[in-house]
Order: structure tokens, then C-alpha cells, then sequence
């Protein structure tokens, strides 16, 4: 009951499970800097398959989050309806300037073939990003989390902020249950059926004194058993979730590595032409 | 004799924390002698733990305050130091098993100082396996803390103080938060530590009887911030400066007090196995042949009736087939181990869980028909930790919340709130807020907040829980009074036997959702088999009653009679 959250604290044994955690804070950050840089779907497309391959790979748990990708879609088609909406005409400034209609509503809401490459162009690309973050999410640990940021340079007294949230989050759920099952023995009703959501709200607000006090009390605990093992002693630290690296991760590294040069090519090229705004649209 | 070398001393040693306008600890002469095992016990507020984490260096790096006089630690001079040089030769395992836990596994949390000392990963793993077999956690390196129990937490937290060159190992209360087979297993698992890897150990704890499962050297007794006492087990056991200063005696040396036996530190006392009992056998027996007035409480109708009860959060049922009744005006024990359904029953018994089949009678009404609202005016639930149950800035508002939640009229509020402040002992302090309050109060207030809706039962969740003995003895025999004067039904679920033992008739035992016993407290006391489905432990009486021959549940059953007895009219009265 405790671990509803789709982080594993454990780390699995698929091929990407396996990899150490700055292999993928890398990996994943160099992907970000990949996605967000472009428009041009021959760059999104093979991620987008990736992606697909990648969160297969990690045999997740559907049911969870088949909730999250359909709020993801919705959410994200929303946007673009909306977008559609906005400027009708959107796709043109990034196509090279046709309006090319498909098919017409009224004069003033037309669907061109160049709006519609833009926002099924966006709406990939967000789509790719969301599920190469659920990926990462996925196969990582919060340590590994943390010894992968301190990989990268963060200091680790910010790297220790993810790992113990983590460690921390279950118990403080636990002491919210045991609250509200004790006011609401005493009268606070909870029951949407009977209490408005403005009681509601009032009444948990009841429960968050009570779980606030005795989580400082749990912090100043914490705090002490990482002092009395020597936690914020020297400048450095080591991890013992984060093991050598693996043939795997010496590949990845070539890999990023590589892509993030690309993307320096890539931003520095697009950014110093500024005529050559347009994104990639192969029917122009 | 070997020469002795001293790892800790303390010369003319006074600490004042900041937010003190007195000193804690007043003019300490102590010397602690590497390789010696050395039990710290006194009351709460005594100064034992502020002892202890002077020694740990959070006094005063963690929590500021004025040092005078010398603490040396290894030959190291404290207040000049720091608490990561002290932490190099002091491991410390705090009371909290469960904050004390920082690593998100098993592996990781032993792994923690050693990572924080920057050591490479390579060397890092077999000191880590080392010490994970050591505490006997081996198997369990890969798993996550939400999976272990008390015990285990507490296992790898020592564990995670082991390597290295740490000398001196500190258990700040370590009995605390575990059952009683788990807390006898600790002392176990710290005796073999102390022996086979050669440290020295100091034990902090105010619960004299279930240390003294393993044998200490020594023992400093503290009181109001001074050393009272600093020598042999078995000298003090045979003094009355337990009593005075407020330490629970262990109960085979009540038996022996009780029989008006002479004691004295050459009967080795402090070991029930071996104490010589040579010079007590016939008062012993002349007391066993006492007639006592047997107690039998006083009880109604029967107020509460659980018919086969099973109940499941998915598929695995926490409850399996529960029954049986309570009538008014008992007081039940709920023990066994964690994780054996006891606080479902609670939830259940509330109406926050209900039955998946079976019924619960409340007053002979189906309790379905009730909403959880409606059978808080009839079951009350008090939780262990008074601070999450308290929401409010003044005690009387606190008191009159269940009341408001409920529409009452103001009239009815302000007399029903007087009555119950005034059952509580706390009418005249009825402004004050709840924040200035003792914890004791706190936890008069937290029943008072329940009692408010008049119920019939209420549900006691360990409620001495890390209370010392004239806390535990002030909450418990103000139960006792709501019980006698006012009829109230209570169920206590607790881990502690001399309670179910000293304040309640019934025991409920419950294993692996099963209710394996429900009977008298002394006949559930001298079975061996629901012992250990229970995780409870052989009181020292049993022990006791064997040595001398004696039928167990009879002598347990006597003591208990002579006991209440001792209690309701004093010593005299009773002989």
C-alpha cells in the first residue's frame, strides 16, 4: 500500500533499469535539450519511436499509467484545438507562408494543410517529451536521481532533497490517514455526499495542524541522525546506489555525447540564420 | 587487573541548553572505561538523554547551549571538537527507528556514513555487508524501510554506526517503540555486539526490568540532572532509590518486596535466573498460601458484541472470523505483535473500516445503520500520539470541537464540556494552550476531547507509550478512576505487559488476524503458545514462579490480586 507513487525505489532489471543514474540524468537532459530545440519532425519522429521502444522495455505497470497518458492526450489536444482556434492561420508562419485549405466551417475557421502539419507536428513533439520523461522517471531510483545530479555538477545537499522527499513522502501520508481517521471519529465529515466542498476544505485544513507539528518534530529527528553520521562533513560525497559503469553506459555516453553536439551544431546554425525560421514541411 | 581505559570523562561537567534558564545537568563526575557496558536510567527529564548526546556532540552542535567543566571523548576535549570528529569514534542509534532511517534501502542506510566520508564504492560494499551480517540483515540489503519492522529499523540503524573505528555505541531509548519480543531480541542483539566486537556500549532507557535480560556492568541512575547512583546492578535493586526516584522495580523484585523479603546485593538480584532465592523461599511460600480477596470487577450488560468479523483492505483479510463481546465497565488489554490486525480492529470498531462479513452489535443494534459520526458518540478512539490529535490553540476548544462538528446548542456545549474538563482534572486550566501543557495533560486533554460525547467505550491506543513511570502510573491511574467512578468501558491496545497486567481484567490476543486468545490476563500470561504467536514475552514472574515451583498461572494470578489490593489500600492493609 505504501508505494502508489511509479517511483521505484528498488531499481528493476531491465536494460535501462540497469544503467547507472547519471547515465540517465544525462541521457534525459541531453533528450530535453534535443526535443525542445526543434520543430522538424524527421528529428522527432525516430524519438518518438524510441520512446515507444524504451517505455515497453521497462515492463511498467499499464494500469497506472494509462490515467496519465490519457489526461496527457487530452490535455495536449486540447492545446492545439485551442491554438487552432487562436490563429487559424498559425501554420502558415511556420510553413513558408501558403494557405493551403482543406476544408472550410465558416470564414473565419478553415483548417489549412500547413496549420495542420504545425500542430500535429507540436502535438508529437509533446507527446515525445512527455512519455522520454515517463521513461526517465521510470528507470530511475531517487538515489540514483540524486547521485546523477551530483554528477552534474549540483551540489549535494540539493542532490539529498530528492532522495529523502522520496524516503519521506509514504510516512507523512501515513500520519495524514491516522489524523483523519481520528477527526473524523470526532465529528469531522468528509463524506462528499453529506459535506459541501467548502467544509470540506475547511475540515482538512483541520488535519494539516496536526500533521504539520509532528512533522517537524520527524524533521529535527532526521536531521539529527544525519549529523551524528557525519552528513555535510566534507565537500564531497560518494553514493552507494550509483554503481561502475556498466559496457552500456560507456555506449550511452558515446551516444549522448555525440547528440549533444549535434544539438550545439544544430541551435548555433538555426539561431545565427534568421531567415530560416520556417520548420521542415515536406509539401511546400 | 588489567589497567582500564577511560573513553569517556566527564569532570565537574554542567550543560545548559540555550533556551534554558537552568542548567540540565548539574557538576557530572563520571568515567565510562572502554569495554564496559553501562546503563544510563532515569526518569524523563532527568538528564539522561542530554548525557547521552553530550557525549554525541548535538549538545551543543545541534542544539546550542553553555558548557562548563571538561567532557574528554576519546582524549578529545568535546566543546572543541566537532560532531563529525566525535561521530568518527561515537556511533549513536536514536529512539526513532523509523526518522533515523534516511536511505531509501536497507543497503543504502548502512551505507550512509561511509558515502558522506566520500569512500569509494568498491570499498564501501563489503564493509556494508559486514555489517548487515553482523546485525543479522544480510538478506534484507535490497529492501525498502516500509517493508521492515521496528525491530529491523532498529537493527540497521545499528548497523549503520558499526564500522569503522567507532568505540563507544549509544542506544538512546531503544526499547521504545518496539513489542516485547523485538525489545528482548535488541537486548540480545546488543549484548552480542558489545561482547564480539569488542565496543562500548551505553544504554539510555528508563526500563530497568527488560535491560536487565542481559547483564550490565554497570549502572549511573540520574535524577533532576544529577548522578544519584554510579555502581553495581544489583546494589541498587537492592536500595529503595528506585522507588524514590521513580523507576519501575522489575516485578519479580515487587513478588519479592511484597513476600517482606530482606534484600540485599548478595543475593545477585539483578539476574531473575540466578538470583539466589535460598534465604526467601518460605516467606515466599507463606505469602503464596495468603487467602486474598479475589477481584472480580464489577460489569453490566454487555454494551458491544463482534460476530464473526472478517475484514480485508484487498484480498488478503486483516481480520479473520473475529468474535466476541464487551461488557460495561471492563477494561481489556488488546496486545500482540505489529501488524496483527490490532489497529484495523480499532479502525474497525469505529466504523472508519467496516466488516466484510459478520456484524458488530452495538447496544444489540446492527452498527451499519450508524455513520462513523454516530458511533464516535458511542466508541471513542484516542490515538497514541497526542500531538496528532490535537488541533486547536486552547484546551476547552479543543474539547468542545466534537461537540460543535455536532450543532449542539451552546448551553448544551458549555455544560457538557465543564462536566468532562472537570472529570479530566483540567477545569482549571481550561484557558491555557495546549502548548504549554505537560504531556501528560496533553493526553488528558486528547481523552478529554472524546470523552466530551459521553461514549460508552473507549479505544486506547498505547497510551504510555515512551512515558516514564510516574507518567505512565499518572495516566493510568486516572483511567482507572474514569473507569471506577464513571463506568467507562476502555480498550487498551499496548505492547506493555506490566500494564494489561497492573490496569485491566482481559486480554485480547491477536496474531496474524486471528483472535487466539481472549481470557484473563494471568491465564494468557502463562501460556506458552499465545506467547509466542504474540510476540509477548514471559513475564520475570513466570520465571519466578518455575525457580520456585510454584503453578504459574496461580502465582501470576496471586501477585496480580495482591497487587490491586497493595494499590487500592496500601501495603499495610493488605497483610
Amino acid at each position: 500500500m505504501e508505494n502508489k507513487l511509479l517511483i521505484n525505489l528498488i531499481p528493476g532489471d531491465t536494460f535501462l533499469h540497469r544503467l547507472t543514474g547519471k547515465t540517465k540524468v544525462r541521457t534525459f537532459i541531453v533528450l530535453l535539450i534535443y526535443l525542445i530545440m526543434s520543430f522538424d519532425l524527421r528529428l522527432i519522429l525516430p524519438l518518438f519511436i524510441l520512446g515507444i521502444i524504451g517505455l515497453k522495455s521497462l515492463k511498467p505497470a499499464w494500469k497506472t499509467l494509462k490515467y496519465f497518458f490519457i489526461i496527457i492526450v487530452a490535455v495536449n489536444l486540447l492545446n492545439i484545438v485551442l491554438f487552432w482556434l487562436a490563429d487559424p492561420d498559425i501554420g502558415a508562419y511556420w510553413c513558408g507562408g501558403d494557405n493551403t485549405v482543406l476544408f472550410k466551417l465558416t470564414d473565419r475557421f478553415y483548417l489549412t494543410a500547413e496549420t495542420f502539419w504545425y500542430l500535429m507536428v507540436r502535438f508529437i513533439k509533446m507527446i515525445t517529451s512527455f512519455m522520454v520523461s515517463v521513461v526517465f522517471i521510470l528507470s530511475i531510483t531517487p538515489s540514483e536521481l540524486a547521485a546523477g545530479l551530483y554528477s552534474i555538477k549540483v551540489p549535494y545537499k540539493i542532490c539529498t532533497i530528492f532522495s529523502l522527499a522520496f524516503r519521506y513522502i509514504p510516512d507523512i501520508g501515513r500520519d495524514f490517514q491516522n489524523i483523519k481517521v481520528s477527526l473524523q471519529t470526532r465529528g469531522v465529515e468528509l463524506d462528499p455526499k453529506k459535506a459541501s466542498l467548502k467544509d470540506r476544505l475547511k475540515q482538512n485544513v483541520l488535519i494539516l495542524i496536526p500533521l504539520i507539528i509532528s512533522s517537524f518534530d520527524r524533521v529535527a529527528n532526521i536531521s539529527n541522525a544525519m549529523d551524528l553520521r557525519g552528513y555535510g562533513r566534507g565537500k564531497t560525497r560518494t553514493y552507494y546506489s550509483e554503481h561502475e559503469e556498466l559496457k552500456a553506459d560507456k555506449a550511452f555516453k558515446v551516444i549522448y555525447v555525440a547528440l549533444l553536439l549535434f544539438c550545439a551544431y544544430w541551435i548555433i546554425t538555426h539561431n545565427t540564420m534568421p531567415q530560416d525560421f520556417r520548420m521542415w514541411y515536406p509539401f511546400a | 587487573m588489567p589497567m582500564r581505559t577511560p573513553i569517556v570523562e566527564f569532570r565537574n561537567f554542567s550543560f545548559r541548553y540555550k533556551s534554558q534558564s537552568e542548567p540540565t545537568l548539574h557538576d557530572i563526575n563520571l568515567t565510562i572505561y572502554k569495554g564496559e557496558k553501562v546503563l544510563i536510567l532515569g526518569p524523563s527529564g532527568s538528564g539522561k538523554s542530554t548525557l547521552a548526546n553530550c557525549i554525541n556532540g548535538l549538545n551543543p552542535f545541534s542544539y546550542d547551549g553553555v558548557i562548563t567543566g571538561s567532557c574528554k571523548v576519546a582524549g578529545m576535549e568535546t566543546k572543541n571538537a566537532s560532531i563529525f570528529a566525535l561521530s568518527k569514534v561515537v556511533g549513536t542509534v536514536l529512539q526513532d527507528s523509523d526518522a533515523q532511517f534516511v536511505g531509501l534501502s536497507v543497503g543504502e542506510d548502512i551505507a550512509f556514513a561511509l558515502e558522506n566520508q566520500s569512500v569509494p564504492r568498491k570499498e564501501m560494499l563489503p564493509k556494508v555487508e559486514w555489517a548487515a551480517g553482523v546485525v543479522g540483515m544480510s538478506d534484507f540489503l535490497m529492501h525498502v524501510p516500509y517493508e521492515l519492522s521496528g525491530g529491523q529499523k532498529q537493527k540497521v540503524a545499528l548497523a549503520g554506526v558499526l564500522h569503522g573505528d567507532v568505540d563507544l555505541l549509544i542506544f538512546d531509548e531503544p526499547l521504545a517503540s518496539l513489542d516485547p519480543m523485538m525489545g528482548m531480541t535488541a537486548v540480545e542483539l546488543i549484548d552480542r555486539i558489545h561482547k564480539e566486537q569488542n565496543k562500548t556500549v551505553l544504554i539510555v532507557e528508563h526500563r530497568l526490568e527488560d535491560v536487565l535480560h542481559r547483564s550490565v556492568d554497570r549502572i549511573v541512575l540520574m535524577n533532576e540532572g544529577s548522578i544519584v547512583y554510579d555502581g553495581d546492578p544489583d546494589r541498587l535493586l537492592a536500595s529503595d532509590l528506585l522507588t524514590r526516584y521513580g523507576i519501575r522495580e522489575p516485578l519479580y523484585i515487587k513478588a519479592l518486596q511484597y513476600a517482606g523479603c530482606e534484600l540485599s546485593s548478595e543475593q545477585k538480584l539483578a539476574d531473575i535466573q540466578t538470583v539466589d532465592l535460598s534465604p526467601f523461599e518460605e516467606q515466599l511460600k507463606k505469602q503464596q498460601m495468603m487467602k486474598l480477596e479475589k477481584y472480580v470487577p464489577r460489569l453490566g450488560e454487555e454494551i458491544l458484541k463482534v460476530e464473526n468479523v472478517t475484514f480485508a483492505y484487498d484480498k488478503d483479510p486483516v481480520l479473520k472470523n473475529i468474535s466476541f463481546s464487551v461488557r460495561k465497565g471492563e477494561k481489556i488489554a488488546v496486545v500482540g505483535k505489529n501488524g496483527a490486525g490490532k489497529s484495523t480492529l480499532a479502525k474497525l470498531l469505529c466504523g472508519i473500516v467496516r466488516p466484510r462479513e459478520g456484524r458488530v452489535l452495538i447496544n444489540g443494534t446492527d452498527y451499519t445503520q450508524y455513520s462513523i459520526k454516530e458511533i464516535g458518540e458511542r466508541i471513542g478512539y484516542v490515538m497514541q500520539n497526542p500531538n496528532q490529535m490535537l488541533v486547536k490553540d486552547i484546551i476547552k476548544d479543543e474539547v468542545e470541537l466534537a461537540m460543535l462538528l455536532r450543532g449542539k446548542s451552546r448551553a448544551e456545549i458549555d455544560e457538557a464540556v465543564k462536566k468532562t474538563l472537570k472529570m479530566c482534572g483540567l477545569y482549571p486550566m481550561r484557558n491555557w494552550p495546549v502548548s504549554a501543557v505537560s504531556y501528560g495533560q496533553k493526553k488528558r486533554a486528547t481523552i478529554a476531547s472524546i470523552l466530551v460525547l459521553q461514549p460508552e467505550i473507549i479505544i486506547l491506543d498505547e497510551p504510555t507509550a515512551g512515558q516514564d513511570f510516574r507518567h505512565y502510573t499518572e495516566i493510568m491511574e486516572f483511567l482507572d478512576e474514569l473507569n471506577r467512578e464513571y463506568g467507562i468501558t476502555i480498550l487498551f491496545v499496548t505492547h506493555d505487559m506490566h500494564l494489561a497486567i497492573q490496569y485491566t481484567d482481559r486480554a485480547l490476543v491477536f496474531s496474524e488476524g486471528e483472535l487466539v486468545a481472549d481470557d484473563s490476563v494471568f491465564r494468557v500470561l502463562s501460556n506458552d503458545e499465545v506467547i509466542t504467536k504474540a510476540n509477548l514475552k514471559q513475564t520475570s514472574l513466570y520465571t519466578l514462579a518455575r525457580r520456585l515451583g510454584f503453578e504459574p498461572e496461580a502465582y501470576i494470578e496471586h501477585f496480580i490480586n495482591y497487587e490491586r489490593m497493595v494499590r487500592v489500600h496500601g501495603k499495610q492493609a493488605a497483610d
